[in-house]
């Protein structure tokens, strides 16, 4: 009976030590701030919004397309990523990319665009007032 | 109005039946048929609102605003059927309905069983009373009035008769970015509308109509099955509470069992549909992302296959008389897969993942948080603590320890191993919650060891005896089955060129589940057909698992181009773009390529538009599907064949103002150059050009140059520019309302001139997914194994 319990408990323990290690392993973190992406060497999600002034182009040799993002506090950055324009990103409100920041730019490997339902709500609000 | 009045009245009747049953639980002898009667009176009220809501939206009444934001004058009546679940409110109003019904099946199921009904339909009416709190017009009523809440609607939704109205003037609103116009709809105009004489549903002639994504067929289906797996979780869970309450717990188990069953094999069922709609549709080029909102929903099914396994344990150890073995392990789960549906609600509908998930629901306000929070975190607390509250009546002390090789152990370490992988899946799901993420390795790692241990245990629990088993017994039994697969296994590692050893281990793994499990089957399909269900169920997952494998482990892609009418190869497939044709009244294009895979010959048709919606580009791929592997193609982009060059070098767009860099020399694009005379020109029809002027720039140097689009006798060219000094050459591809296209290019560099004749491009993403038809196959031969359960388990929750 006593030899029962040990036992549960020395894998719930292993069990919960692997998947702690993976999680730190796997964790990504959510960042809105672009100098510290841009200080670190982990992937992040950046978060900010697409800088629709600035050139953004798809080089379909290579299908890697660029464009540039800022933040809540007016940083700027370069993404390049590797795919094509992703549905609805010419009216996304806010843009989540997953990557690194290596040389200049950010390598993102996948693009999130949030696009409120009632986006049209949310761009008139901030023009009229 | 009515439909808002139809769900009061609905909620005080499910209040009242709430009430009535609890009475009548508590001992009063003429409660239970006013119960009844409240219940039914709330399931019909329930079922009025559910037609008005359908029929405000067949008929486009657009005064309402539900109806206004998810549908629209073009939707086809299944569509706009459909449109009943497109957005929040009406995906609660679906929830609501579904277990309002599923209600009335469980007070008819349980007062033919005895004393069942007022304890578990007092529970029962508590979850439709916070539904239809949830709907009521506190929270997310879906007959809400446009004017309500004061909101901006686009010019081209108002109907053009009225613009002129004078008194409209005050409320025009124009967007400074876009310049679009808008009118402010509240109830200030709804009043002026009506002193007019004027409805609003006259005023507003068109809706916003259903996100893009959401038209599809399976929109149609999945919502409604999704939401009945949801629904019928909820029956176990007032079970198990009603068990709690009347401090009784051998009978709930034989009567839940078929209930639990139904529930999970639904809702199984749901969250694959919602699976194979994003590999058909969404373009994902997979079944499965582990976005939230999909996770969310499969933790409550595996928590609820957890207790599918310790119920069957509990009910076979009852024939000993006591109430049996893990009578709290299964209180606790038919309690937490309830929690976790709502839980799931939680997590989609409150906003909390906010940037983490595709198909969240955005920002519906505090109140619905606290409220879900509310709804979520009372059910949980009553659950567990009524547990904590009868923890001493719990235990059974007529049972005694079972052998190591009992099916009962392997059953528990079953239900422990999916519990293990609810846990991974749930932590990783609300990571977001905390400003964490996972990376889906994180998913997959931790999963595919779980996954070897479910095929192993599930064919050995099969071998072993109740109670306990010889170990010489089981390893002369499991011998043959053992040999089968390890030859199965062996042959599809070969063939399949799989290289990675836990791969190898789960292909094994699932072999030997599927030959135990078979082979039972096999023996039993000339017996007694009714107790074949499990078997079928787990051949059904070990089938999935393996179509699981086979479409990712050996996928591969590649993006090619395909000029129209050259022939490109990709993985054995012949690819010939052929042309395209306008679709669905000109509004999508559909586009051809010819396949050819030895002699035999495909044609396929992924499809891309604009959608008005949101103006986006949206792209549907084409699947073909062969018996060994799905080929699927994803339209990235298509290039009409505006002037193309052979190396056409880095192109860029440029908006005015838009700035780029090449090597260092930075191009601006400051001004269009357009003077009166072109302005002319073009409207007469005469030959004309228009500039660009460029500013390029390089340590500190600076040139302003023009660029030209010229238009003579209906051909168009455009000029280049090459500057030695500057080491660039620069050639206008495109010159439009809004932006230019360039070429870039160095000096040194070839770019060829504009050929003569232009070429249509097709820019598209092949991959192949091999046995990726296995993974659909599974989930069907699954679900018919639980169904074959739920009926050999209904018949055994009537007998005595």
């Amino acid at each position: 009976m006593k030899n029962k319990y040990i036992f549960g408990s020395f894998i719930i323990v292993v069990f919960l030590g692997i998947m702690i290690y993976l999680f730190t392993q796997s964790n990504i973190q959510y960042q809105d701030d672009f100098t510290q992406v841009m200080n670190t060497t982990k992937t992040v999600k950046a978060t900010g919004s697409w800088v629709k002034e600035k050139s953004y182009h798809h080089d379909k040799e290579n299908n890697t397309f660029t464009f540039y993002m800022v933040d809540g506090n007016g940083n700027e950055m370069k993404v390049a990523y590797n795919g094509s324009i992703p549905n609805n990103f010419e009216t996304a409100s806010s843009v989540v990319v997953t990557g690194k920041y290596v040389n200049g730019y950010f390598h993102a490997k996948d693009i999130l665009t949030k696009c409120p339902s009632k986006y049209e709500d949310e761009q008139v609000r901030t023009s009229t007032l | 109005m009515v439909g808002t009045i139809f769900l009061v009245i609905a909620l005080a009747f499910s209040i009242m039946a709430m009430v009535m049953y609890y009475l009548s639980f508590k001992g009063y002898r003429n409660t239970l048929n006013y119960a009844r009667i409240s219940y039914h009176g709330m399931v019909m009220f329930i079922i009025a609102a559910s037609t008005l809501l359908w029929y405000v939206l067949l008929t486009h009444q657009y005064q309402y605003n539900y109806v206004f934001s998810y549908s629209n004058n073009s939707l086809d009546t299944g569509f706009l059927l459909a449109s009943f679940w497109g957005g929040q409110e009406g995906s609660f109003m679906l929830w609501l309905l579904i277990t309002s019904i599923i209600g009335v099946i469980l007070q008819s199921y349980t007062s033919k069983r005895k004393e069942l009904e007022p304890q578990v339909m007092a529970v029962f009416t508590l979850a439709t009373t916070f539904l239809l709190v949830m709907v009521s017009p506190w929270f997310k009523n879906p007959f809400e009035f446009i004017w309500a809440t004061p909101m901006f609607l686009d010019i081209s939704s108002i109907n053009p008769l009225y613009l002129e109205l004078p008194f409209l003037q005050s409320f025009f609103f124009t967007d400074n970015n876009s310049g679009a116009g808008f009118i402010q709809m509240n109830s200030e105009l709804q009043g002026l509308l009506a002193g007019s004489g004027i409805s609003v549903s006259q005023f507003i002639a068109d809706g916003r109509g259903l996100n893009p994504q959401l038209l599809n067929f399976w929109m149609q289906i999945h919502p409604p099955i999704l939401f009945t797996g949801f629904s019928m979780a909820t029956v176990p869970f007032a079970f198990a509470l009603g068990a709690l309450m009347k401090n009784e717990y051998k009978e709930w188990v034989r009567q839940a069992f078929p209930w639990l069953l139904a529930g999970m094999g639904i809702l199984g069922l749901g969250i694959m549909l919602g699976g194979y709609w994003a590999y058909e549709m969404l373009g994902w080029g997979g079944y499965w992302a582990w976005d939230p909102v999909e996770n969310s929903s499969l933790i409550p099914w595996i928590v609820g296959l957890a207790g599918i396994h310790t119920l069957l344990v509990q009910r076979k150890s009852q024939s000993k008389g006591g109430i049996g073995k893990f009578a709290k392990t299964n209180l606790i789960l038919c309690i937490l897969t309830y929690v976790l549906v709502l839980y799931s609600t939680f997590l989609t509908r409150s906003g909390v993942l906010g940037d983490a998930s595709v198909h969240s629901f955005v920002d519906p306000g505090n109140i619905v948080y606290f409220f879900l929070l509310l709804f979520t975190g009372t059910f949980l607390i009553l659950g567990l603590g009524a547990i904590v509250y009868r923890w001493k009546w719990l235990t059974d002390n007529t049972q005694t320890e079972d052998g190591l090789l009992s099916r009962e152990l392997a059953l528990f370490t079953a239900a422990v191993v999916l519990l293990a992988s609810g846990l991974i899946i749930i932590v990783g799901t609300s990571a977001p919650i905390f400003g964490q993420s996972v990376d889906t390795f994180f998913y997959n790692e931790l999963n595919l060891p779980i996954a070897i241990i479910i095929g192993l245990l599930n064919g050995l629990s099969l071998l072993m005896k109740w109670r306990n088993t010889k170990t010489e017994d089981l390893l002369k039994k499991s011998l043959p089955s053992l040999g089968i697969s390890l030859l199965i296994a062996v042959l599809i590692i070969v063939l399949g060129g799989i290289d990675e050893i836990l791969i190898m281990l789960l292909v094994f793994s699932m072999a030997f589940s599927l030959v135990v499990n078979a082979e039972i089957a096999f023996k039993i399909i000339k017996g007694n057909k009714k107790m074949l269900g499990a078997y079928v169920a787990h051949i059904g997952i070990g089938l999935f698992i393996l179509g699981v494998i086979g479409s990712s482990v050996n996928s591969q892609q590649v993006d090619v181009d395909l000029v129209k009418n050259e022939t490109i190869s990709a993985f054995g497939y012949e690819m010939t773009f052929t042309g395209w044709k306008p679709i669905d009244n000109n509004t999508k294009y559909s586009f051809n390529i010819d396949i050819r895979k030895g002699d035999s010959e495909y044609q396929v048709n992924p499809v891309m538009y604009v959608s008005d919606f949101n103006n986006s580009l949206m792209r549907i791929p084409a699947i073909l599907t062969l018996p060994t592997q799905d080929f699927y193609i994803t339209p990235l982009g298509y290039d009409e064949g505006k002037n193309s060059f052979v190396n056409q070098g880095e192109s860029v767009v440029l908006e005015k103002g838009g700035r780029t860099d090449f090597n260092g020399i930075f191009i601006t694009f400051t001004k269009f150059h357009l003077s009166e005379e072109t302005m002319a020109a073009m409207q007469e029809g005469r030959d004309f050009q228009m500039g660009a002027i460029l500013t390029i720039e390089k340590d500190y140097k600076v040139e302003e140059i023009e660029l030209l689009r010229k238009q003579i006798s209906g051909k168009v060219e455009f000029t280049s520019f090459a500057s030695e000094e500057f080491d660039i050459k620069i050639k206008l591809i495109n010159l439009t309302a809004s932006n230019v296209e360039i070429a870039l290019s160095k000096i040194a560099e070839e770019i060829e001139e504009q050929i003569a004749q232009t070429q249509e491009v097709l820019y598209v993403s092949a991959s192949i997914k091999p046995f990726i038809s296995l993974v659909w196959i599974g989930v069907v031969v699954m679900v018919v194994g639980f169904f074959i359960s739920v009926m050999r388990r209904l018949k055994e929750s009537l007998s005595r």
